[in-house]
């Protein structure tokens, strides 16, 4: 049954990020979660989507086209090495696609940052969730300042990390180093990715370094508190824990947290990249125009 | 079925591979600043000793050069560059860890000229390195897989994650106490289930360090559990309270009755040129590291933990207790700053 007036959706990919973001779209006015597709009818989460009221198939992108079903947008939260054959099937349905896997295929879209007018292109790629943790602030930061490098290293708990993440860590670290140099300006850049199996799992956690000359840490704090801010108004768990400049060199620390209920509190990493996701479709022209 | 000794006795009970990381591993020692000359004399030495692979690389390895865990003096290209062609008889060895590194890295490293590659991950989390194992396969050169901080995970969990390893394309396998925690009971232990886990060809190697005085006698019991590829730096050069001791690893294995392939007097005169040349003084156990032994802590943390601890005027004992508390793993250099401020709001 469809909802009117409301953004057809669907979902490729029934991993841990699948699971949360079924469970965004559900919670969202403005979304219809039609269908979610995934590689294998046994998997664990494409049975818990059914369990959670939606239709589900099990042939990946074929079953999403053969479906008959109509979608506005289309989220690709599979892999990296499959999403760009995903994209050339979608293309002539005139569907949007938003991708987290990082394939670095769209255009990079941080919705702090160029959210605004992102459902303009047909095909947006969320960079990563290390990406959306730190764009917003690092770009804040580079308003202010020439950046001569920058470092992110992200930790994420073990047990958020599903097989997709682990097989495209190199994929995971080019794109983000590339959205790094296009949001920052900067040349020299460098991301580095940890996994913590500490128990209790620690939040996701994103510790960024600034090389910049004749930095002052008091407006430094405040633009990083301000655009903190603003992401927390769509990833309610997102905070600044430390913030710090000595020497030319500016320190930040944020750590996420999931807010919602069938993921660990510690997966920070999948709740930022599909509340992002969410916030986007939700700027889709069926809901502008209703 | 035979018993893990007698499969042991069956890969060739006598003779067991030197894998000599001086090289990376020393970097962690001296902020990862070592120059080209350091490099090429140490690397002839080894050379002249026959030592069958000389690793090379920042302290983490690979792409980890970083604000996070140290700028290196040279670029890993740099760093290759050196030491291959200071080797005529030795192979060229080079680490990675998923993350830190990627197979960018891999590449340019084996077109440089290296013939061994190990690809690390945290000891429970072997299938970060399936992708990396099979690059390094397909490059042409000698994949290792092995597991960092070893004594994180039990004896059972390591067998399983090494018997990954293998599937994922490893041709040697193993485990690392990067923080210098076992003793020679948990090596045995360890060793022994990872060798029945692991099909015969695919040999097992350790890796230790001495922050409790055991390296040695852990690198022995590995090797008499059926470990056949065994880890040692000239002189102990390495992270924290330091590796395995080189040339007295090699005395003690060719007591034994084992056969290394190298030349006594010239690794002798190898370990002399690395505390000539590598270090401004060998390392030692002091009180630090004894302490980051003891609560299980990554040995590359020392420097870091010292300079933390000295510049927030907190106790670098302490420092080191809370980490291993909070169950830090490598590459997690930005959580000491957090730590060293809780203790000092305390």
């Amino acid at each position: 049954m469809t909802v009117k007036g409301r953004v057809r959706v669907a979902i490729v990919g029934a991993g841990l990020i699948g699971i949360d973001l079924i469970e965004k779209i559900q919670r969202s006015e403005a979304l219809d979660c039609r269908l979610v597709v995934g590689r294998d009818r046994q998997t664990l989460c494409l049975r818990r989507a059914a369990e959670m009221g939606c239709a589900t198939a099990a042939g990946g992108i074929v079953s999403l086209l053969e479906s008959g079903l109509g979608f506005n947008v289309v989220f690709d939260a599979s892999n990296a090495d499959c999403h760009a054959e995903h994209w050339s099937r979608l293309q002539a349905t005139g569907a949007t696609l938003i991708d987290l896997t990082p394939a670095q295929l769209g255009t990079m879209v941080v919705p702090t940052v160029n959210g605004a007018d992102a459902l303009a292109h047909r095909h947006i790629n969320l960079v990563s969730c290390g990406g959306q943790a730190a764009i917003p602030v690092l770009h804040a930061i580079a308003q202010h300042s020439t950046i001569e490098y920058v470092e992110v290293v992200c930790t994420g708990a073990s047990a958020s990390a599903g097989r997709a993440t682990r097989l495209n860590l190199d994929h995971y670290i080019e794109t983000t180093q590339a959205a790094l140099r296009a949001f920052t300006g900067a040349e020299d850049v460098k991301v580095m990715v940890n996994l913590s199996p500490a128990q209790p799992a620690p939040p996701f956690r994103v510790a960024m370094t600034v090389l910049t000359p004749g930095v002052q840490l008091d407006p430094i704090r405040a633009t990083v508190e301000a655009a903190a801010g603003k992401v927390r108004a769509f990833a309610p768990g997102f905070a600044v824990t430390s913030c710090a400049v000595t020497d030319g060199r500016i320190s930040v620390v944020v750590e996420v947290t999931a807010e919602g209920g069938r993921i660990p509190r510690y997966a920070g990493n999948l709740d930022i990249i599909n509340a992002a996701a969410v916030l986007l479709a939700e700027q889709h022209p069926t809901i502008r125009s209703r | 079925m035979e018993s893990p000794v007698d499969k042991a006795m069956n890969t060739q009970a006598s003779r067991v591979l030197i894998h000599d990381p001086t090289l990376r591993d020393g970097h962690h020692a001296v902020r990862h600043q070592l120059d080209r000359d350091q490099l090429r004399a140490y690397a002839a030495a080894a050379d002249a000793a026959r030592v069958p692979v000389v690793e090379v690389g920042h302290g983490n390895g690979l792409g980890a050069s970083s604000l996070q865990i140290g700028r290196a003096k040279l670029s890993d290209t740099e760093m290759l560059s050196v030491v291959r062609d200071a080797l005529t008889h030795s192979r060229m060895g080079v680490f990675m860890a998923p993350g830190w590194g990627t197979s960018t890295d891999l590449r340019n490293a084996v077109s440089r000229g290296a013939d061994v590659v190990r690809i690390a991950a945290h000891c429970t989390e072997a299938d970060v390195t399936e992708r990396h194992l099979v690059v390094v396969g397909e490059l042409g050169a000698e994949p290792h897989g092995v597991l960092l901080m070893s004594h994180m995970a039990s004896p059972d969990q390591l067998a399983e994650q090494c018997a990954l390893l293998a599937e994922f394309g490893a041709q040697a396998v193993g485990i690392f106490d990067s923080a210098g925690y076992y003793l020679p009971a948990d090596v045995t232990e360890r060793i022994t289930a990872i060798v029945e886990a692991v099909d015969v060809p695919v040999p097992v190697l350790f890796h230790g360090h001495n922050n409790l005085g055991m390296a040695v006698a852990n690198s022995v019991a590995a090797v008499q559990a059926g470990a056949r590829i065994i880890d040692g730096t000239a002189r102990g050069f390495g992270a924290g309270a330091g590796n395995t001791q080189l040339e007295v690893l090699v005395a003690v294995l060719e007591r034994m009755g084992h056969s290394t392939g190298i030349d006594l007097r010239a690794i002798l005169h190898a370990a002399d040129t690395a505390q000539e040349r590598l270090m401004p003084a060998p390392p030692t156990i002091d009180s630090v590291s004894l302490v980051s032994g003891l609560a299980g802590v990554f040995s590359g943390f020392k420097t870091p933990v010292l300079e933390t601890a000295r510049r927030e005027g907190v106790d670098p004992v302490e420092v080191f207790f809370e980490l291993g508390r909070c169950q830090v793993v490598a590459g997690q250099e930005d959580l000491i700053l957090d730590v060293a401020r809780q203790l000092k709001e305390m």
